[in-house]
């Protein structure tokens, strides 16, 4: 039983980040591969702020997410310079210049050591401490974010997003700043994952840089290709199902260290034979 | 002791291993025109089929080394023949050849790991007594200055071959214009296989050196791989002499970056230097 709690818990993180991810590659169509940085950005601001000053979780979660803005909106400007191919090239470089910071700013983030005890969030004197309660409240973040992003896309301002993603030009012709929307969505992505990041820091109790390298953003962009661009319930679909198929990998009886590489394999298989055969994913709406 | 002179010879090490990489990787992009990732992985393929070749079977050590560069080719190849060319021939966006080709690098780099576990391994039998030479008052050893002549022959013999052979000016017409090339009776799909299993090979070559060097492990080729593409594109893309330019300006900026500051920082201040120059100066130092 506590072993599905833990598989349920792991979804609605996952479930949240492929949400965000989503919002800025499916929805909007940037192909950005560095989303672990914001993920690990929300994780260390919760994290520092819940084992240094003792603050609440719920207030830590909101300067997380005031403080993964500014740096998003900082990269997310200077990413807004490039297109296609350099995009993701450039995106790639953040997310390993972050991963760098975490790994050196050793004052800070106590470097490979990690960040050791960090609490369970509490709500007027009672602490998510059980991981059955931290499963329900996980899966309230992740269902207060998900009919957050439906109702985003389907607002005027997720409109002029798709149009971004099919014909940014014909936009510009249309009087629409461009650039203003990029760099919203691509803010309000980060400050999502920020959050699953605070939820990740909190429930594992411990973190360190390695959860947040490009190979976790390729993994992240996996979801979100698998359950289908632009769909909200694709990427949480995504995020199950990559999931929970090591979890079978695993029952097969691998031993731990290979069933971590048979993960590895099956992430990069599944994402070159849905190029190949199924480039709009699960239940996509459009294709790459 | 005065560290300049050996910042320099370092500076020019690492600028010489960037040079193979970004070599088969600028032959690569030039003829095809998209990011091939997944040639990233190939660095570590060439040096664990030495590592088995030469040290488990005990091979021959050219030997074992030319098997290397053609297990390397011929993956390479077959990464084209099967997932690439289908794609391109498909008109698929270079987004689509992107993803697909992370996840050929995923899934190589994860089956190296299980065949070979993630361990760090050596490939010289003679670790630290190799011939030293001094050079301007700082230390390089013979592996090094091997890969430092093996580049510049590389360099020297890729220019000329695509200068003076019917094959170079196949190349160059395909990376001109594939569908002109088409018209006028180039056999594109044999003109670019042969191209990637070439830059693979030399993929395979620079893995098989910094082997010899340091070592390998089944995730080098991701830093490798970056350091390539970072040199290829402030070089200028597509430019032979720019890649080798790129690459030692690169191997220059990340050992004096690093002279009063931790060596962890080489990759942040390498993906610096590429936004910078996307920012102020996409077209790299020498224009195609």
């Amino acid at each position: 039983m506590e072993y599905l709690i833990h598989i349920g818990i792991l979804i609605c993180i996952y479930g949240i980040l492929g949400l965000s991810l989503n919002l800025i590659v499916g929805v909007t169509g940037l192909l950005s591969i560095t989303q672990a940085a914001f993920y690990g950005i929300g994780a260390y601001a919760t994290a520092i702020l819940l084992t240094t000053v003792g603050m609440n979780f719920f207030f830590a979660v909101l300067i997380g997410m005031a403080i993964t803005a500014v740096i998003s909106l900082g990269i997310g400007f200077v990413l807004s310079k490039f297109k296609d191919d350099y995009y993701a090239l450039g995106s790639f470089g953040f997310n390993i210049i972050v991963y760098s910071i975490f790994l050196n700013w050793q004052s800070l983030t106590r470097g490979p050591l990690g960040i050791p005890g960090i609490g369970r969030p509490s709500l007027f004197g009672f602490t998510f401490s059980e991981n059955i309660w931290f499963l329900v409240l996980s899966a309230v973040f992740l269902v207060a974010i998900y009919f957050f992003c439906e109702y985003l896309t389907n607002s005027s301002f997720g409109r002029v997003l798709k149009g971004i993603r099919e014909d940014e030009e014909a936009l510009r012709v249309f009087g629409y700043n461009t650039l203003f929307y990029k760099l919203a969505i691509f803010v309000i992505g980060a400050m999502l994952a920020s959050v699953a990041g605070a939820l990740f820091a909190s429930y594992i109790t411990f973190i360190d840089p390695s959860t947040f390298t490009l190979t976790e953003s390729i993994f992240l962009l996996a979801i979100v290709i698998l359950g289908g661009l632009a769909s909200n319930k694709g990427a949480v679909i995504g995020a199950a199902v990559l999931i929970l198929l090591p979890e079978i990998l695993r029952f097969v009886g691998f031993p731990s260290d290979i069933a971590a590489q048979m993960r590895q394999v099956t992430y990069g298989v599944i994402l070159i034979v849905l190029m190949l055969y199924r480039p709009q994913g699960l239940v996509g709406e459009y294709k790459l | 002791m005065d560290i300049v002179p050996q910042l320099i010879v370092n500076s020019i090490i690492a600028g010489a291993i960037y040079t193979m990489v970004a070599l088969g990787f600028n032959l690569i992009y030039g003829t095809a025109r998209f990011f091939d990732l997944g040639y990233g992985a190939l660095t570590a393929v060439g040096g664990y089929a030495v590592f088995y070749f030469y040290k488990s079977l005990g091979l021959n050590i050219f030997f074992a080394i030319v098997i290397g560069m053609l297990v390397s080719g011929l993956l390479g190849w077959l990464l084209y023949r099967f997932i690439y060319a289908p794609l391109r021939e498909r008109k698929s966006s270079s987004m689509v050849l992107l993803v697909a080709a992370l996840g050929a690098f995923t899934a190589i780099q994860a089956v190296i790991a299980i065949l070979f576990t993630s361990q760090f391994q050596t490939l010289s039998t003679s670790a630290g007594n190799d011939h030293v030479y001094e050079i301007l008052g700082g230390v390089i050893t013979q592996v090094q200055l091997i890969t430092l002549i093996i580049g510049i022959v590389l360099m020297l013999g890729m220019a000329l071959s695509l200068k003076y052979t019917m094959f170079g000016k196949a190349v160059k017409a395909v990376g001109d214009d594939e569908e002109v090339s088409k018209i006028v009776g180039i056999n594109t799909r044999v003109v670019i296989g042969k191209v990637f299993f070439i830059g693979s090979a030399i993929a395979g070559l620079a893995g098989i050196l910094v082997g010899f060097d340091t070592g390998i492990e089944p995730t080098m080729g991701l830093s490798l791989l970056l350091k390539g593409v970072i040199a290829s594109i402030i070089g200028g893309i597509g430019n032979i002499y720019g890649g080798v330019l790129g690459a030692f300006f690169l191997g220059f900026v990340e050992n004096f970056g690093i002279w009063k500051i931790s060596g962890e920082w080489k990759d942040a201040i390498a993906f610096g230097v590429l936004i910078i120059f996307l920012l102020f100066r996409p077209q790299g130092i020498l224009k195609r």
